[in-house]
């Protein structure tokens, strides 16, 4: 039955760009510190030596991503009615204080981890010797027992720190999966997609970011890291999987359940076959998959880069899919909505990701990225090695 | 009890005349572009079998509001008599208020930037006035009133004739009730929608 409206009024997609990006910078925050936490929470050994980079990552991310929804407001002057307001029934609303918590905590937890570094830096002097002066609040006590007190502290607030994750990531996913007027939102596996396609992104962004690091820090990757590398990517292929199996199991019960849903997945399936198939579950998650099967290709770098780079595009494809996506069905009249990005809203976006570029440059170069039995190269100065 | 406003609106008297879209724009000083209530048109089937059907959209005041739920700063809210508000000097403008609404009856007024929405004109209702739409409407087909009120007009529609509402699968319990309103102007024909009217 053909039905034609010849007049209606024209709605928006108000959630855009910044909303998707949010969701995405969240994600990476979470999945970047749960993958590092390893070490320092659950006790595996390897993974403590890159818990710095981890936590640094996870804090500059986190501290960038609400200043996505805070320049999407209307209203930003008013964002203090967040946190003087408790609404119980708004996903939203939890999000404030786990937006407060999780970075508090983070901050917390990589004091105790960066500290005896920063009291032994102390000697170099120069701008780092009083940043680091400055950091450590007069506690540059490093006698055994205080060791032992950072130690515990580390895992106490690290053990924090983890379900803060999972919470402040899944939450992202109650925003979208309690809207029931929309079909591809409204499904209970929305947070836990939300996490595991966070602990895929995590990862990708973090092993490009662990080897950044280890080549202006310390001049090369050695093969201890280069070891390592191989063992996240491992991880990074379970973590794809379990995300893929999660799409797959959403997609059919979408298929099978009322009209809007199945128009969602229909609409999914065709109308946005390149991003949904080809870019993010294609490119993004099949291939990066079976590049990360074969051991081989595990341990060579390049190759490694190259999932993770498609990983991280892959799942920004999938929030721009789901947030954006989920808004072109029309709740009303009888036409696919437009999206188009604004030039403000991109502006936003880029100037927000050079900015988390230049904070995670300068904190990586500046703080004391030692690891044990490997010592910063001494003969160039950091930051122009950085600079290059 | 205490009452419960709702909005009757009878299709067989309404022409798509749009006076009730005119009148909210003028009452409510509604900015070019958005609107508060707007009448949908549209024709189905081929020729010669065809028809043609309107439904004017609206706030449903609903009973369970997806938007009231959702907001994180609680600036929307509802009265005593149903009516759903927003407090446009505690909105911030997150707009999560617009993505769970089932409606589209909300928008961001580009020259308060706040939520805004339907209100059943609520300060012609308190001086006892009729909301714009249904004072203006030239059939009568819009009834507003208390649907408590066994007596009031809307409670006698309601009880008397068959009656539809929009989307009630969502548990929002909407307040505006659809004489005659057809199936295919109610929800979005997803299906049609997404497959370009092949299936």
């Amino acid at each position: 039955m053909n039905t034609v409206h010849f007049f209606n009024t024209q709605h928006e997609i108000y959630w855009g760009l910044p909303i998707a990006l949010y969701f995405y910078y969240t994600g990476m925050s979470a999945g970047s510190f749960i993958l590092t936490s390893l070490g320092t929470v659950f006790g595996i050994e390897k993974y403590k030596k890159v818990a710095k980079v981890g936590v640094i990552m996870a804090i500059v991310l986190l501290a960038f991503a609400p200043l996505h929804l805070l320049f999407d407001l209307a209203q930003p002057g008013r964002f203090l009615n967040l946190f003087t307001t408790v609404n119980p029934t708004s996903a939203m609303s939890w999000g404030v204080y786990l937006l407060i918590l999780y970075p508090v905590d983070l901050i917390i937890y990589s004091w105790y981890l960066f500290r005896q570094d920063m009291v032994n830096g102390l000697t170099k002097g120069g701008f780092k010797a009083s940043f680091y002066n400055f950091l450590l609040f007069g506690k540059k006590d490093v006698s055994k027992q205080a060791l032992d007190n950072d130690k515990r502290k580390q895992k106490l607030f690290g053990s924090f720190g983890v379900p803060l994750a999972l919470l402040v990531h899944g939450y992202t996913g109650f925003i979208l999966g309690n809207v029931q007027a929309r079909a591809i939102w409204h499904t209970p596996l929305m947070p836990i997609i939300f996490l595991m396609s966070a602990m895929v992104s995590g990862t990708g962004l973090f092993i490009i970011v662990l080897m950044l690091v280890e080549k202006f820090k310390f001049g090369r990757l050695n093969d201890d890291i280069k070891a390592l590398i191989s063992d996240i990517a491992n991880l990074m292929k379970w973590f794809i999987l379990v995300d893929g199996i999660l799409m797959i199991i959403y997609f059919i019960v979408l298929w099978y359940s009322n009209e809007a849903g199945y128009a969602s997945g229909y609409f999914l399936l065709h109308n946005e076959f390149w991003s949904f198939v080809g870019l993010e579950n294609g490119l993004g998650m099949l291939v990066p998959f079976i590049l990360m099967l074969s051991k081989k290709a595990r341990q060579s770098m390049p190759i490694v880069v190259l999932a993770s780079i498609l990983t991280i595009i892959g799942v920004l494809a999938m929030r721009i899919n789901l947030v954006i996506g989920g808004q072109k069905l029309p709740l009303t009249g009888s036409k696919i909505m437009e999206y188009v990005a604004s030039g403000r809203d991109i502006t936003v976006i880029l100037g927000l990701a050079v900015a988390a570029v230049i904070v995670l440059t300068f904190l990586y170069s500046v703080l004391p990225m030692n690891r044990p039995g490997v010592q910063e190269k001494e003969t160039i100065p950091v930051s122009k090695g950085v600079a290059q | 009890m205490g009452k419960r406003y709702a909005m009757v609106i009878d299709l067989r008297r309404c022409v798509g005349c749009h006076a009730c879209q005119v009148a909210c724009k003028s009452e409510n000083n509604v900015p070019l572009g958005v609107f508060r209530t707007w009448v949908e048109e549209l024709e189905t089937g081929k020729f010669p079998n065809v028809s043609r059907h309107r439904l004017p959209r609206l706030c449903n005041h609903c009973e369970n509001p997806s938007c009231l739920n959702v907001c994180p700063v609680k600036a929307t809210y509802q009265l005593e008599d149903g009516t759903v508000l927003v407090d446009y000097d505690r909105c911030i403008g997150c707009k999560y208020c617009i993505a769970a609404c089932p409606y589209d009856a909300r928008f961001i007024n580009p020259e308060r930037n706040t939520a805004e929405k339907c209100t059943y004109c609520h300060e012609r209702v308190d001086a006892g006035l009729q909301p714009a739409c249904v004072n203006t409407c030239i059939t009568g087909a819009r009834v507003f009133g208390d649907l408590n009120d066994p007596t009031s007009e809307v409670a006698k529609l309601v009880a008397t004739n068959a009656i539809t509402v929009s989307k009630p699968e969502t548990n929002n319990r909407p307040q505006t009730y659809y004489i005659k309103a057809d199936e295919k102007a109610l929800r979005p024909n997803l299906l049609e929608i997404v497959t370009g009217g092949e299936k």
